[in-house]
This record gives C-alpha cells, sequence and structure tokens, in this order.
C-alpha cells in the first residue's frame, strides 16, 4: 500500500483547521461502507469535513468543491481528505475502522471468488448485485449465464442492458429483480431494504421497494404474513421493458403452493404493458390485488388483499403526537422512499414534496434511508406554521436507529411534523420504541403513510 | 421442480457481490451467502467489458474455443531440419514474441540473431552480422506466424532441428526447436565459440538421431506424458526434470537402435539437461492453443508472447492481432554474482506453457521449485487458485494431486483479467541484458495489464452489438 | 422477575433466524428456561411454559432446522446441560449470548394442490424405493440420550454414514413392529378407536432423544394433515386431528421433553425441511429419491422412523379419500 500525504493550512494541534489528504492504492471498500466510515470520522469533535472515497471523477469533483487540494488519482485509489482542527488524529482512526473492513472481508474465506462466475462454482439459488451500476451488468450476465437468478440492487444501469439481460433470463427461465431493485424477500429472507415478516399466505411483484415494504408491513401488522415479495425494478413496467420480469414474477408466485393471492405494486404501467399484464393476470390461478399508485393507495391494497383473504382489517397503528406548535402555512414532504413520496403528494394534493432518494440526492452520499444528513438539514430549514410530512422505513439495511437522528431534529424544527413510519414488530430497530421516540419529539406517527397524509392535509 | 421454482421452496443461498451493508443484513438473518471479493475493473475498461459480455457470440464461442484447447491431443511425430519444415525463404530467421525490428531488440534477442549469422555463415564475425542485421537484409518474423514457438530469444535459423507435434484431434502441427541446454546457449543470447560449436553438433548429430529414433518409435502421445509429469512434480514451464527423464526412457532403446554410433553421446546430452522436454512441451502447447484459435467471438487468450521488448498476447477471436505493452523484468533469484541489474526484460514464447493450462498456472503441482521462484508451498498453490478466476476451464487430463487432483486451470478470458485486475502469473527464465551474456537466473513475471486492455477493446470494437 | 440465583451480565447481542412455529414463546413475557442437552450444533433448551414448543433447539448452520429451531448466525455458547437460560420479550438468553430473530420461516409450508393419481403413483415409487432397503433384523440401535450421544438429528458426518448417493438405506427402528402395522392398517380404514390405542402404544417406543415410535407418529401426523389438505381428504385431517390430540395428550409424560415438543409440532403439521421436502417430493413439486436420501441420513434411525410414518400417512390418505 503506497501512501502519500500532504498537509496544508494551519498550525497543527493549535486552534486552526488543517487539510489531511491521501492516497492509498491498491485499496477498495464499496461506496455505502465508506460513506458510513466517512460519517463516522466527521462525528469526530475537531474535524469538520470527512471525504473518504473511491477517487472516481465525482468524488474528486465533491472534494475540489470543498476546496481541498488534490493530487494525481486513478478511480481505484482510496482518497481520504480531512479537514478540521484534529484532522491529523482522524487518520487514526480511520486506519482502525479501514483495518476491521479489510479483516471482516478477508476472513470470509481462505481465497474469495473475485467474480460472480467463479462464485456460481458452489452451491447458491440467487446472485445479489450491488456492485455500481455501471459494472453491474457483468455481474448479472455471470448469474444468468450460470443459471441463477439475479437481484439487481444497483441503480444507474442503462436501459438497453436492463432490457438484454431480461431478454436472455426469458431465454435461460430465470429471474432478474431490478436493477434499481431496493426490496425482496425469499420466503422470508430479506434482500436489500426489507422488513422482518412473518410467513403467510400473501406473495407481491413490486415495482417499487417502499412501495412493497408499506403493504407488507401492514399485513405483518394485520397479522398477515407473506410467502415472498418479488421486486422487478423500477423500469420494468415501462414500454422499453416491456414487463419482462413483472410477468415472470406473477407466474412464479402463481405457481408458488404457499402463495395464496398476490399484491401487484407499481406506478401506473406503460398503457400497452398495463394491457399485456392484465392479459397474463387473467390467466392465473391465484386472485391479484394491482395497487398502481395514483390508482389506488398502498393501505388501500393491503386493505383489499385482507378482505380477499376474509380477514378482517384492523385500524391501523397510530400514536398521537402533541407539539404545541401552530400548523396553517405550508406543507412539505421530506421522503426518503419514492413511492410513498408519491402516495402521499397525491393524498396531500398540495405541497411541496422532495425525495430525498432520487439520484439526484443520492449521487456521492449514501440513500436517506441510511444517511439522514439532507433529512435533518431539510427539517431545520422549516418555518413556523409549516408541516412536514415524512417517511421513515424500518428494516433490514435501513438505519439501525433513525430515531436517534431524526426526533432530535424533529423536536427542534419550527415545524408541525407527522411521521408515516413504514415497519414491522419484528423489525431490528423496533417499531413500537421509534415510535415512541417520534412522539415524545411531538410528531404523530402513523404506520399508513396514506392516513399521514391525509392528517397533514388536515392540519392545514 | 422448474428453475425458477426452486428459488422459492425455502430461504436461498445467496452470492453477494457488492455493499457490505447488504452481506451484513444476510448474515444477521443466518442467511448462507458466498461473498465475492469484487474490485472495480482495470481502469478504462468497464464499457469495453459490456460490449463485449453482452455479445451474443460469446458464451459459444469461448465454450467452443476451449473445448479445442483442452481437447486436442498433441503428439511429438517427428525431429526435422528447420530448412525442410518451415518457409524460410532467402534470410529469413525466426524470433520469440509479437513481431520487431533490429533497432528496437534487446540485448540477448541480438546476441541470438548474431549467433544464427555466425552459424549459417550468413556473416564472418559478430561485427559482420550485426552490420548485416542492422541493415535489414534479414527477414525478421516471429516463430507464433510460422506454427512455431521458440524459448527465450527463440532464433530459429534453418540449419536447426525442429520437434515435430501433431494435433491427432484437430489435425494441426507445430514446431519447436531443439534444447541446448543451460548457461551460454544462443536461446540466452550466447554466441560464443562453444555455443556454434554446439548447434553445429545439434545439426549433425543430435536432429538426425532423434529424427530417426522417432521414426522407429512412432508418435509419442505427450498429452500423456504431460499429464503424468504433473503429477510427478513438473510444471512444465520452470522443472522439466520428470518430463525430460519420461521423454528419455521413450525414446532411449530407439536411440540405440537407429544411430549406435552416437548413441552414448546423444543420450548423454539429453540426460545432462534437465528442460530437454520443455521445448516438446511448448510445441504441444502451441499446436493446442492454435486449436482454439479463430472462433468469432471468442475473447479466449491463445498466445502469450515476449521479444525481451514487448509482451504481446493474441485473442481467438481477433485472428494474428497482437495487443502489447512493456516487457517487465523477472523478479526471482540470480546465478552467481548476477543481479536484477543485469536482467533483460522478460523474453520468449514458453509463456505457451501458460496459455495452455501449465507453467504458473499449475504451480501447485511442483512445490520443489516454489523456493526457486520466491515462495513457500503456499504461494504456489495459491497462484494456482487464484488461476481459476481468470481462466474459462479446468483441464481434463491435467492435474494437480495437491488439489485434489483437480485439471490445471487452462484458458485465460481477457474480461476475466480485466474484471479481476489478476493478471496470468508466469514462470520464467531470466537472460542477461547484454548480448553474448546468456542466463543470469528464474523466477517469476507479471505480464504488463495493457496488453490485455487493449485486446479487450478491440474485441469490443468488434463484438456483434445488441446494446 | 428473578430467576433464582442467576447473576445478570452484559450479553453479546447475535441475531439469527427461528421458525415461526416459535414466535409465541420467543415473544410472550420472559421465562426461565434450562439447557436440556447440548451438543456441538445444538442446544437443546426447556422453557418453562404451556405453550408449545415448550423445548427450543438453539442450533448453527449444520444442523437440522427442526420445526422448533432458532438458528444462530454465530457459533454456539458453550453450556452444559443444566445451565439456566432465558426466553421471551424476543429474546433467547443463553450463555454469554442474547439472540434475536430476523427472519422468520414457515416450519408447515403449504403444499398446494394434488391430484389423488399423482399421490397414488408417489406411493408406488415410495414402496419401490423403500423395497431397496428390505430389512432382514430389526437394527441394533445406539444409545443417544442426552449429553451421552451424538446429536439425533444432526445430519450423520460423512465418515460414519453408509448412506450417501446410491448407497443402502437407514432402516427403521421399529420395523416388524405389530403395533406399527395395526397402527398403518387402522388409519387405511379410518379405524379412529384402533389408530388412537395403536399410537399410545407407540408414544415413548424406543431408546434415545427422539424415539422410534416418536418418530413414526410425527412422521405420520404431519402427512395426514399436510397432504390430507393438499388432496382435499377431509377424513385425513379428522384423523389427524384425533390422533393428535390422543398423541400430545400426555406426551409430556410419555416421553423425552424434546421428543413431545416435535410431536405437537407434527400435530400442527411444522416439520424439518428434510420431512416436507418428502413431501413435496410426493406432491410432484420436486424429486423424491434425493428428498427420500436426505431424510434417510438424519439420525441413527430418526429419517427411516420419520419416513415409516409418512409412507403410513400417504397409504391412510388414499385410502381414506375413497377407491383408488
Amino acid at each position: 500500500m503506497g501512501a502519500s500525504v500532504s498537509g496544508s493550512g494551519g498550525v497543527r494541534g493549535g486552534a486552526v483547521s488543517s487539510d489531511v489528504v491521501s492516497l492509498r492504492r491498491g485499496v477498495y471498500h464499496d461506496s455505502v461502507t465508506l460513506m458510513r466510515v466517512s460519517r463516522q470520522l466527521s462525528g469526530l469533535p475537531g474535524v469538520d469535513v470527512a471525504i473518504v472515497a473511491m477517487a472516481t471523477e465525482l468524488n474528486l469533483a465533491l472534494a475540489r468543491d470543498l476546496g481541498f487540494a488534490l493530487p494525481e488519482a486513478e478511480p481505484g485509489d482510496l482518497l481520504v481528505a480531512l479537514r478540521g482542527q484534529e484532522a491529523g488524529a482522524a487518520v487514526a482512526e480511520l486506519d482502525d475502522h479501514l483495518t476491521r473492513l479489510s479483516r471482516s472481508t478477508g476472513e470470509a474465506a481462505e481465497q474469495p471468488p473475485l467474480t460472480t462466475r467463479s462464485a456460481a462454482r458452489r452451491p447458491a439459488d440467487l446472485v445479489l448485485v450491488s456492485v455500481p451500476g455501471e459494472h453491474a451488468f457483468c455481474e448479472a450476465m455471470d448469474a444468468i449465464q450460470a443459471g441463477l437468478p439475479v437481484m439487481i440492487f444497483s441503480d444507474g444501469v442503462p436501459v438497453a442492458q436492463e432490457v438484454l439481460l431480461k431478454t436472455l433470463a426469458d431465454e435461460r427461465d430465470v429471474l432478474v429483480m431490478g436493477p434499481d431493485c431496493g426490496t425482496a424477500v425469499i420466503a422470508g429472507a430479506g434482500l436489500g431494504f426489507a422488513n422482518v415478516l412473518r410467513p403467510g399466505p400473501v406473495g407481491v411483484v413490486a415495482a417499487s421497494g417502499t412501495g412493497a415494504q408499506q403493504v407488507t408491513s401492514l399485513l405483518d401488522l394485520a397479522g398477515t404474513g407473506v410467502s415472498h415479495v418479488l421486486g422487478v425494478g423500477g423500469r420494468d413496467l415501462s414500454a422499453e421493458v416491456g414487463g419482462r420480469s413483472t410477468v415472470r414474477a406473477l407466474r412464479m408466485l402463481d405457481d408458488d403452493p404457499a402463495t395464496a393471492l398476490i399484491v401487484l405494486v407499481s406506478k401506473p404501467p406503460a398503457p400497452e404493458v398495463a394491457r399485456h399484464v392484465r392479459e397474463v393476470v387473467e390467466t392465473l390461478r391465484t386472485p391479484v390485488v394491482s395497487a398502481f399508485v395514483g390508482e389506488k393507495d398502498l393501505t388501500e391494497a393491503a386493505e383489499e388483499a385482507l378482505r380477499t383473504l376474509g380477514r378482517s382489517v384492523p385500524a391501523w397503528p397510530a400514536w398521537p403526537g402533541w407539539s404545541g406548535k401552530k400548523a396553517g402555512g405550508r406543507l412539505r414532504g421530506v421522503y426518503s422512499g419514492g413511492t410513498l413520496c408519491s402516495e402521499a403528494a397525491l393524498i396531500a394534493g398540495r405541497g411541496e414534496f422532495v425525495d430525498y432518494g432520487d439520484d439526484a440526492y443520492t449521487r456521492g452520499r449514501a440513500h436517506p434511508m441510511i444517511d439522514p444528513t439532507l433529512r435533518l438539514e431539510a427539517l431545520a430549514a422549516t418555518e413556523p406554521g409549516d408541516v412536514v410530512l415524512m417517511d421513515v422505513v424500518l428494516g433490514h439495511g435501513a438505519d439501525p436507529d433513525p430515531a436517534a437522528s431524526l426526533a432530535h431534529a424533529i423536536s427542534r424544527a419550527p415545524a408541525t411534523v407527522v411521521v408515516a413510519l413504514v415497519g414491522t414488530e419484528g423489525d431490528p430497530q423496533d417499531l413500537h420504541r421509534q415510535a415512541a421516540a417520534f412522539r415524545e419529539a411531538g410528531a404523530t406517527v402513523f404506520t399508513s403513510n396514506a392516513e399521514a397524509a391525509r392528517h397533514a392535509r388536515s392540519l392545514l | 421442480m422448474t428453475a425458477p421454482g426452486r428459488l422459492l421452496a425455502s430461504a436461498p443461498r445467496v452470492i453477494t457481490v457488492g455493499a457490505g451493508l447488504l452481506q451484513e443484513a444476510l448474515d444477521a438473518q443466518a442467511v448462507e451467502t458466498v461473498p465475492v471479493a469484487w474490485r472495480p475493473p482495470l481502469p478504462g475498461t468497464g464499457e469495453a467489458l459490456a460490449a463485449v459480455l453482452a455479445d451474443p457470440r460469446r458464451e459459444q464461442a469461448n465454450a467452443l474455443a476451449v473445448s479445442r484447447l483442452t481437447s486436442a491431443l498433441p503428439q511429438l511425430v517427428g525431429v526435422r531440419r528447420a530448412s525442410d519444415v518451415l518457409d524460410l525463404p532467402g534470410r529469413t530467421f525466426l524470433h520469440a514474441g509479437p513481431p520487431i525490428e533490429w533497432e528496437r531488440a534487446s540485448g540477448p534477442l541480438r546476441g541470438a540473431l548474431v549467433g544464427a549469422m555466425l552459424l549459417e555463415g550468413y556473416a564472418d564475425d559478430e561485427q559482420d552480422a550485426e552490420a548485416r542485421l542492422a541493415s535489414g537484409r534479414v527477414r525478421l518474423e516471429p516463430c507464433h506466424h510460422h506454427a512455431t514457438v521458440g524459448p527465450m530469444a527463440g532464433v530459429v535459423s534453418p540449419s536447426m532441428w525442429m520437434f515435430e507435434v501433431r494435433d491427432a484431434e484437430h489435425g494441426g502441427t507445430a514446431y519447436c526447436s531443439l534444447n541446448e541446454g543451460l548457461g551460454k546457449v544462443l536461446r540466452y543470447g550466447a554466441y560464443g565459440p562453444e555455443v556454434i560449436d554446439r548447434l553445429r553438433w545439434m545439426d549433425q548429430v543430435l536432429g538426425p538421431a532423434l529424427s530417426a529414433a522417432l521414426a522407429l518409435t512412432g508418435p509419442i502421445d505427450l498429452r500423456a506424458l504431460i499429464a503424468q509429469a504433473l503429477q510427478m512434480g513438473d510444471e512444465l514451464h520452470n522443472r522439466n526434470r520428470a518430463a525430460t527423464s519420461l521423454l528419455l526412457r521413450e525414446l532411449a532403446p530407439a536411440v540405440v537402435d537407429a544411430a549406435p554410433g552416437s548413441a552414448s553421446e546423444v543420450l548423454r546430452f539429453v540426460n545432462g539437461n534437465d528442460h530437454f522436454f520443455l521445448n516438446a512441451g511448448m510445441a504441444a502447447g502451441k499446436v493446442s492453443t492454435d486449436a482454439a484459435r479463430d472462433v468469432p467471438g471468442s475473447s479466449l487468450v491463445v498466445a502469450m508472447a515476449r521479444n525481451g521488448t514487448d509482451f504481446g498476447v493474441q485473442v481467438s477471436g481477433l485472428g494474428g492481432r497482437w495487443f502489447t505493452g512493456p516487457a517487465g523484468v523477472p523478479d526471482g533469484l540470480y546465478l552467481g554474482a548476477y543481479g536484477p541489474e543485469d536482467a533483460n526484460p522478460d523474453i520468449g514464447d514458453s509463456t505457451i506453457t501458460e496459455t495452455s493450462g501449465l507453467g504458473g498456472f499449475a504451480m501447485a503441482a511442483a512445490p520443489a521449485i516454489v523456493r526457486f521462484v520466491g515462495g513457500e508451498v503456499s504461494d504456489a498453490m495459491a497462484a494456482t487458485r487464484s488461476m481459476y478466476e481468470i481462466t474459462l476451464a479446468e483441464h481434463p487430463a491435467y492435474q494437480i494431486p495437491g488439489l485434489g487432483f483437480r485439471g490445471t486451470p487452462v484458458g485465460i478470458d481477457v474480461t476475466l483479467v480485466a474484471r479481476t485486475g489478476l493478471l496470468p502469473v508466469v514462470n520464467t527464465g531470466i537472460a542477461g541484458r547484454v548480448a553474448g551474456t546468456g542466463q543470469v537466473g528464474a523466477g517469476l513475471v507479471n505480464p504488463p495489464a495493457e496488453a490485455f486492455t487493449s485486446a479487450l477493446l478491440a474485441l469490443a470494437d468488434s463484438a456483434a452489438q445488441p446494446l | 422477575m428473578t430467576v433464582g440465583t442467576h447473576v445478570r451480565r452484559a450479553r453479546t447481542r447475535v441475531t439469527g433466524a427461528a421458525s415461526a412455529a416459535t414466535r409465541p414463546v420467543l415473544e410472550s413475557q420472559r421465562r426461565p428456561a434450562r439447557v436440556l442437552a447440548a451438543f456441538p450444533a445444538g442446544v437443546y433448551l426447556e422453557v418453562r411454559t404451556d405453550l408449545e414448543p415448550s423445548v427450543l433447539a438453539v442450533i448453527t448452520g449444520e444442523a437440522t432446522r427442526l420445526p422448533n429451531s432458532v438458528l444462530l448466525s454465530t457459533g454456539l455458547p458453550r453450556v452444559t446441560v443444566g445451565d439456566e437460560a432465558l426466553v421471551g420479550d424476543g429474546t433467547v438468553e443463553l450463555g454469554p449470548l442474547s439472540l434475536r430473530a430476523r427472519r422468520w420461516w414457515d416450519p408447515a409450508p403449504p403444499l398446494g394442490e394434488v391430484a389423488r393419481a399423482r399421490l397414488a403413483a408417489s406411493l408406488d415409487h415410495l414402496e419401490l424405493l423403500t423395497a431397496e432397503a428390505e430389512p432382514r433384523t430389526a437394527p441394533q440401535r445406539r444409545e443417544s440420550f442426552p449429553g451421552s450421544g451424538p446429536d439425533p438429528h444432526r445430519e450423520k458426518p460423512p465418515e460414519s454414514g453408509c448412506q450417501r448417493e446410491g448407497g443402502a438405506w437407514q432402516v427403521p427402528g421399529l420395523v416388524g413392529n405389530s403395533v406399527v402395522e395395526a397402527l398403518a392398517e387402522s388409519c387405511a380404514k379410518g379405524w379412529l378407536l384402533g389408530a388412537v390405542s395403536a399410537a399410545e402404544q407407540l408414544v415413548g417406543l424406543g431408546p434415545g432423544l427422539t424415539p422410534s415410535g416418536d418418530d413414526v407418529l410425527a412422521g405420520l401426523l404431519v402427512t395426514l394433515r399436510q397432504l390430507g389438505r393438499a388432496a382435499g381428504t377431509g377424513r385425513a385431517v379428522w384423523l389427524a386431528d384425533w390422533l393428535a390430540a390422543a398423541v400430545t395428550y400426555d406426551a409430556r409424560t410419555r416421553t423425552t421433553a424434546i421428543s413431545a415438543t416435535l410431536l405437537h409440532c407434527a400435530a400442527r403439521g411444522e416439520a424439518s425441511p428434510e420431512v416436507i421436502a418428502v413431501l413435496r417430493g410426493l406432491t410432484g413439486g420436486q424429486a423424491l429419491e434425493p428428498a427420500l436420501r436426505r431424510l434417510h441420513r438424519l439420525g441413527h434411525t430418526s429419517g427411516a422412523d420419520l419416513a415409516q410414518g409418512i409412507a403410513i400417512g400417504l397409504s391412510a390418505v388414499l385410502a381414506l379419500g375413497g377407491p383408488r
């Protein structure tokens, strides 16, 4: 490992901030891991800015924009740029973090496989791809050629590659979930962002990850379990992709003895694709509840599923909060889930809604379900009288304790806050503890996003 | 149960490639996983990789190419004079590696060319030879363009005798010169009187005797011989002791029968050179990799070769094109007082052994020489294991006892080299930098990544484009 | 709640997966438990509760996923028989570990609908396969009492097993036993009294942690309920209900605690994946022979005993559904 370190700025150890920039060669870590390390470092006393990232064009530009002087770098190098009075000391912390990371990957196997192709020589049933989008195609191709179904969590995969992968998958009779598939559950195993669900009769086909999380969480709260959630990727029902994975997933669930009812969650599909999907649905033996956001809200879909199964629909858990703040100004949607955001905007019918999980906000930083920074800033920027409607999504992969940062920001925010808390009682974050923390911070908490949106509207 | 239905039967075993966060979430659920230690591909190859992997011909083409490579049945069928079997019009010499001209030739190649001039009587002395070579009046062509391979400098001139190896499966033929021994030898760029005298003796005595002996033995099955030698501790590039012994056992009675007058000196010569088999093995590698050539859409490497200046590769789907990068200086052990400063950059066609799944790729078979290339037995095991990451197949006949008789990794795929950043492990001899020096050591060398990435970019340009 | 002299100490939080059957016990109020048996791949915990399963199997990756299992994502703690533990409020506290489930699996996954003709063909296939293992005498069973022998539900290590692919089959512990034959006949005739009295004699019959008699009954109960439902044979499900009630009524006093819990699970149609796989094999959901071979590899005779119960159940489902 070669390292070059350059210091600039004021007196080290004094009250003056200094920059520490270094490059490390031959060290690779995935971006989410590095973002978590960056966040931990920037939380240290005496550290103002911490960038630990692979030296891609994008990350170099980010660092340059922040005023760091950077040496020549290649995308394979690890860039470390720290600023603050204690920036030098933080480097030692960083080394601890990185050693721990490389040890954990090094111990996994004597010689771990380097490609999906080589990993597929071992017994496996599914491939989960979350490498940067421009490299996801190769790994997904390996999976399909090995005859394995693949979930592509990565986003930013060109649509032409998606079409090619799905065409090939049809020839090989395997399922491609994604690209940009955030959520799947196979026989209880949560992949990506998914909730801890009890086993049960409802199968879900989802072109929207958070949409699927809302529906399945509500079902679980109603005591009804889920057989599988098969994500298909946000573009699957577009005219270009033609619903290839949706159709395959529907047929798989139809053949699955554990699935007694299918819920199809998506934004409204392209018209010709909708027609094709409808034709396929008519051939299935299993009843299908379609939840096309905009035509039917997700809570209604969950309720329809329960009724179709002959089960009763409960009152969805909600925790009224009292902030004492005056409401009546603007409505601001501060969301992390795209489908939840559009559903809420449609129901509220007014206000300004921002999906911080959108590509425009996640370039160079982790998803808001992991990194709350942008939403914390948005909360602080509200004005008295504003009503903030926000989602908090629990489950695997999500922030291990979202209330830890958000509840404090909610109590200090000038606005009245309504939280749509998407999760189950089995989730690692503990739904009830999260709800209590938000309520104590003054927010009103709903487990149904639609109900949260209606409540927010009623406050204006 | 249908393939898609199997997915839903129970919690899946998941291959994870990418974010550690998702792997951790699966670990927390006690889901069985196979984590991939993914790294970004070599710089500048991302788009080309997608284009080549999307090529609808690739999968079938690679399967065909590598099956031809591993199904080849090389047999030693003769020993013949180069003037009789190779097309060497006028004053033409063959040399190792991709094409090169005198001006760019390194010390050992120049030395070997000078030696060949003297051997063939094309020049009166060293200065005369160099002047004639520099004037361009001698044609230089790569061995690989003549179904031939040559170790180190790889210089072939008309009066040299060649192993003739035929592929009984696909019908190809390949040639390689006879091995002169170690130390001051032409292939390492030495051209002193003892070198020329030995080559004259090989022309007049060794070549004819072996030729006559092979006429008596009939074809010798090199595939079986190599398979046995691997189980006896050879990796067939830097260690050929077992293979040489096996070959000698086959040949000895026939040499005695065919050339009773010279038999003892011929057999003593072969016995005195642990690397005598190397050249026959190289011809076997060449005839096998040639069988895999010219499959449109295939990303399989069919040749890796160095001329002392450039390291070149050829790819099945790209015909006879060479893709080159600067040859590196090997890292290894040095003879006597020689050191790294005396070493010439990597040279020779002997990388045909690695190309066909032997040599560095079979290091795990040859624990006896791991020290020679600066390591421990575990390094040899790791070297071979890592090559499974960049190869398309495991050789059905060439097996490694220490890996549970797993077949050697064979069939380098340029896309896998670019994706993993792992370069082929190459074992090699080290030639002296200065013409006339000879061998100075042996060790391992890293091929230049750009040879593989430029081949990949060319494949991307020629790919059928569904994207 | 205070627990004897148990000293509270900081525990390492670990997570894993659990059979959904264990959820009521895990999520009820915290109760004391004690280690009943400890094996390299699993620890049996007896919980002071009226709920079933009252015995939990805390296991690692290599062990069979019994329907009362909680699967650790890490290694097992070192504990010995008699050690105290706590179960409830969502956690299992065992030795230095505090364990929570992050995934639930269904120990009784629905099999879907199946045609009787399909089951009839499967019975022929099953009989053909087991005829290969036609025994001459009942095998000698090795002891496997808690702490003194190997885990009965752990897959046999390759060196001790003679049932590798293509090898011989395991022989059931009660082969040729007249009570088992009476049970089979009574079930096929739908004669409840005969079936119940045979079943009562079989509870706890045989040595080991899960006596052969219990394994036969468990295989039978799961098959009657699951295949009965799949084939739409109401009388088979009815028989399963009555047999289950009879067998579980006093199981806790008639057999080992572990075996009693597994009978309770079987009564609800819950089983290990090896048993479910054979049932899927019978319905055509997957290949039968490899599934049967995997089942036969369980324990010393447990797999063969369960398979015997499955065969009795399958015959009964066919017989009770009307003429073939």
